[in-house]
């Protein structure tokens, strides 16, 4: 059963976005929306997320409908994440928020990868983060980790 | 090798949590925690301190050390960050606990540590007073005894996320969530009074005194089972677990979700167990026996501390079930069967049902909801000594109020044989029908099992439904016509 039927998405700042409902559908809370939605479904309201995120979520959507089983896709999806901190976030809430498996999957691992293989240093460098322990606390968190061999 | 879990799965166990408003609870009683002012909780003995967002409004210093401590990862939920540390091992939670305030909190988060360790202790574990002390202790044994509990505490941290999650754990039952009860309880009655009152009208009831041979009422405990189930292994949560591991695990549990002993081979594992009870009467005719060794999983022996226990389902199959309470008592709801418990969604076609994380916040958010519904649910707290009896299709819910021990068999009679084939024929029966290995063939092995022992059975009893449901269609016509707001057929004078 194939439609050429388009639906479309609206972010939080008004953009708009007209995507083949096959495509929309990849995200389980527009796929419920359309279901539950009765009558005027052909324009759903997508207020958690901005315009310029949901435009990179589309693009998403689109890859994985369109050619699940293309041989690039692994790269496609490495080459996506490759963006920097806030874009990232920002895709991981909205797939989040629009029960989008793959791609919160994806963007979850890539945070997840950031942490790995570096020192506390490193780590807040990378982050932005500011250290906020006293001395006293740190020597209380060096006896804590005594069994972890890279603190 | 460390298995990369993917995050929707963990959401779906964890399922979506509701902001908490008020926080007129009282926590469980502990003897290390100190009276408190509103600025500095003391929880468990791995106090984190920390608060629900709204304390920060009051706070004399608007800085959440969340803030800051999580740089440009701050924007992410708090419940996304927990998806995320979930993927990392021991190692890099260790080292990330160290960056921060902040990060020190999310990374200790117990639930973490206690995927953790499930997931690498298909045998069981020894418990050691918090799921990350258990886990180091089993991972690097050499250097636990120079671990020290958790002993900073963070005064400016606010989360709703992780201060409901630190409520959940803590609460005590409310008085209030305990007073009704309005089962129906009977004594003595006869198996005919039983199906006519309550079986045939699928109706709960509570039983009094069927209990008293039991050998499991006189012996059973924690000395007794420890002894007689010595290395056996028993299913709790994704592992299997000697009694005595367990017992050191449930002592010391103050979670959320604790663990429960749930053992569907627990007669198979240890006979004796077996030995010491039997069907209450009421409860004989259990037509899946003629499946012999390949009939689902039908009895359960439940072990489970003060907290434990299930949110609302219905149970597989739809099968009826009685539940023996041996030692301890239990808070049940029951609602009916076209009645949806407040707080719960269940999918188009039952596959899935989405319930809040855990039974405590069930009561805390939707339990008052039941008191202005129509149809209210049945309630009771089940002591030791006493049966209840769920009938097939409710929907219910149960907490441990105390350690308890509790038998549980489901069954098909007679009154539900026509409700279950039913529900065996079902398209998607084979990814609802649960606790057997062979899904797709049981609606077709089972019916010709009966047909095979009880000849005719099927047939008779399809008859007496097909009359039962035309006499109420008839009456419901007639009904119709002597309305005069229907509109239907009227004599006129």
């Amino acid at each position: 059963m194939t439609s050429s039927k388009t639906i479309v998405l609206r972010s939080s700042d008004g953009a708009t976005f007209e995507v083949d409902e096959a495509v929309a559908l990849h995200s389980l809370m527009i796929k419920h929306r359309i279901e539950t939605g009765g009558a005027d479904s052909t324009t759903i309201d997508v207020p958690e997320v901005t315009g310029n995120t949901l435009s990179k979520v589309i693009e998403y959507c689109k890859k994985h409908v369109e050619a699940p089983n293309s041989d690039d896709l692994k790269s496609f999806d490495t080459d996506f994440v490759k963006v920097d901190q806030a874009v990232l976030c920002h895709l991981a809430k909205a797939s989040y928020y629009m029960n989008i498996k793959g791609l919160l999957d994806l963007s979850s691992k890539t945070i997840a990868d950031m942490f790995k293989g570096k020192t506390v240093e490193q780590i807040r460098e990378t982050f932005h983060i500011k250290n906020d322990f006293t001395p006293e606390e740190e020597e209380e968190l060096r006896k804590e980790n005594s069994w972890n061999l890279f603190v | 090798m460390f298995a990369c879990r993917t995050l929707l799965k963990q959401i779906r166990k964890k399922k979506r949590r509701k902001p908490h408003k008020s926080t007129s609870k009282t926590p469980k009683q502990n003897p290390n925690s100190r009276t408190q002012d509103s600025h500095e909780f003391s929880l468990k003995s791995q106090a984190l301190g920390v608060q629900p967002l709204g304390n920060l409004y009051l706070a004399s210093s608007h800085h959440n050390s969340r803030t800051t401590g999580l740089g440009t990862i701050q924007t992410l939920t708090d419940e996304l960050i927990l998806d995320i540390l979930g993927l990392l091992e021991a190692t890099h939670l260790g080292v990330l606990s160290t960056v921060s305030k902040s990060l020190y909190v999310f990374c200790n988060h117990e639930p973490i540590w206690k995927n953790l360790v499930l997931d690498s202790s298909p045998h069981g574990f020894l418990f050691k007073g918090s799921w990350k002390s258990t886990y180091v202790a089993k991972r690097y044994p050499n250097y636990y005894s120079k671990v020290g509990s958790l002993g900073l505490k963070v005064q400016d941290f606010y989360s709703d996320y992780l201060f409901q999650s630190w409520l959940c754990a803590n609460l005590e039952m409310k008085d209030e969530w305990l007073v009704r009860d309005n089962i129906i309880r009977r004594k003595g009655i006869s198996v005919d009074e039983f199906v006519r009152d309550f079986e045939g009208l699928n109706k709960p009831v509570l039983l009094e005194g069927c209990l008293d041979n039991w050998g499991a009422m006189k012996k059973w405990g924690r000395d007794y089972l420890v002894e007689v189930c010595g290395d056996v292994r028993f299913s709790v949560g994704p592992t299997q677990m000697t009694m005595n591991d367990y017992f050191v695990y449930a002592d010391q549990a103050q979670e959320e979700r604790p663990l429960y002993l749930f053992d569907p081979r627990f007669a198979n594992k240890v006979t004796k167990l077996g030995q010491d009870y039997e069907v209450p009467v009421y409860f004989n005719e259990d037509l899946f026996s003629v499946l012999g060794d390949e009939r689902p999983d039908y009895r359960w022996i439940i072990i489970g501390p003060a907290g434990s226990g299930s949110s609302f389902h219905i149970d597989p199959n739809s099968t009826s079930a009685w539940n023996a309470v041996v030692k301890g008592s239990k808070k049940w709801v029951l609602f009916p069967p076209d009645v949806v418990p407040p707080g719960v969604y269940p999918s188009a076609d039952g596959a899935e049902v989405a319930c809040p994380v855990s039974i405590n916040e069930w009561f805390m958010n939707f339990y008052e909801a039941t008191k202005t519904w129509k149809k209210r649910p049945v309630e009771c707290v089940c002591k030791a000594g006493e049966v209840i009896f769920v009938p097939n299709g409710w929907w219910h819910l149960v907490i441990n109020l105390e350690d308890s021990i509790a038998i549980t068999q489901n069954f098909v009679s007679r009154r539900n044989l026509l409700n279950v084939l039913d529900f065996l024929k079902k398209p998607n029966a084979s990814t609802l029908v649960s606790g057997t290995r062979d899904r797709v063939n049981l609606h077709d092995k089972f019916k010709k099992a009966i047909e095979a022992s009880f000849p005719g059975t099927i047939d008779e009893l399809a008859k007496e439904a097909e009359k039962k449901k035309a006499e109420l269609e008839k009456l419901s016509f007639w009904d119709s016509v002597k309305d005069s707001n229907s509109g239907g057929f009227k004599f006129s004078f």
